[in-house]
């Protein structure tokens, strides 16, 4: 399986936000909330990631529930890849 | 009238009597280590079965030997359960009642459940219970002749809970399955359902605190569903004579409402 560097799912999330008219801040302590990023959102990144890599990262809930920043969601998108 | 007593005639069948012998999948722990208690406290012999036997459920077959018959046996083992039935029946007498109990649970988006999970889902929670009930019929037929059988099933089968598609399709699937089956068994068993809403413990553990403090929120009783809440419902199932048949009773503090 192929993965995707941090760079890369970064500049992914960025697209996810900027289709909503938001922006994703260079500051990886940006919290979700705050940025508007929600657990669709999440979705919608991790589904593009699966495609780009050509495999799908099933997980459950609760890994995304401690989920706040968005360094956050690269290091879970990160463990994902590599699990 | 329902206060007068009335010999049973071809157009009057008799009521079906109260649990002697109850088969209860899941009976290790949570609410099925409840109902096997309260079904012995009401003077049934209770076979269960689970995939890991706890103590609990140990010490209490080892304290009522002549009333427990316990086995460690996965509900999808069809082979297991057929011969469950038959070693717990040699000992405990014919089995006139079964309790479908056992479930895996889901937290977990559709879109990021795998296709196996899915499986494995519907595999316990919807294929087993039905071929769980297959089997006590084919004996219970066979033996007694009539009897009862209460499905534990869900809120989630009748509201939308996010992360949780396969765990509902397979409570609404058993709801379904559970009229149809009142409707085939025409009157010799009595089959319902039961439909807790969110415990506080065991199923609900996943569940975050933010979720488990909105669902508390808006419930009406203001609190979440205890095992104590739901097994005097299905007692009632198992011993009244309440000609309750095809139904879901749903346990939730009016939280569906």
């Amino acid at each position: 399986m192929s993965t995707l560097s941090r760079d890369q799912v970064r500049t992914m999330m960025a697209e996810v936000l900027s289709a909503q008219g938001k922006e994703l801040p260079a500051d990886d302590s940006a919290s979700l909330e705050t940025i508007g990023f929600r657990s669709l959102d999440f979705s919608e990144l991790a589904l593009r990631v699966e495609d780009e890599i050509g495999d799908e990262l099933n997980f459950d809930a609760p890994g995304l529930r401690s989920i706040e920043t968005v360094g956050d969601v690269l290091d879970f998108l990160d463990q994902l890849q590599t699990a | 009238m329902s206060d007068t007593a009335t010999a049973p005639t071809a157009a009057t069948p008799a009521a079906i009597p109260p649990a002697t012998c109850v088969l209860i999948s899941g009976g290790s722990r949570g609410l099925g280590l409840s109902l096997v208690h309260d079904a012995l406290a009401n003077g049934a012999r209770v076979a269960t079965f689970a995939r890991t036997v706890t103590p609990e459920l140990e010490a209490l077959a080892a304290e009522r030997p002549d009333d427990v018959f316990v086995g460690s046996v996965d509900i999808t083992d069809t082979k297991a359960i057929t011969t469950f039935i038959k070693e717990a029946s040699a000992k405990l007498g014919p089995i006139d009642a079964l309790i479908n109990n056992a479930a895996i649970g889901q937290d977990s988006l559709h879109v990021h459940t795998s296709p196996e999970r899915v499986a494995q889902i519907v595999t316990t929670n919807l294929t087993a219970p039905l071929l769980l009930a297959r089997a006590f019929l084919r004996h219970a037929m066979a033996k007694s002749g009539r009897g009862r059988i209460v499905m534990v099933t869900s809120v989630c089968a009748q509201r939308g809970y996010s992360g949780l598609v396969t765990y509902s399709a397979t409570k609404g699937g058993l709801d379904s399955a559970m009229r149809t089956l009142a409707r085939e068994m025409h009157g010799r068993f009595l089959v319902n359902s039961v439909a807790p809403g969110f415990f506080a413990s065991e199923m609900s553990s996943v569940l975050g605190n933010e979720q488990l403090s909105t669902i508390t929120r808006r419930t009406p009783s203001g609190r979440l569903v205890e095992p104590d809440n739901i097994t005097p419902v299905v007692r009632s199932l198992l011993f009244d004579d309440t000609n309750l048949n095809g139904q879901v009773i749903t346990i939730d503090g009016g939280g569906s409402i």
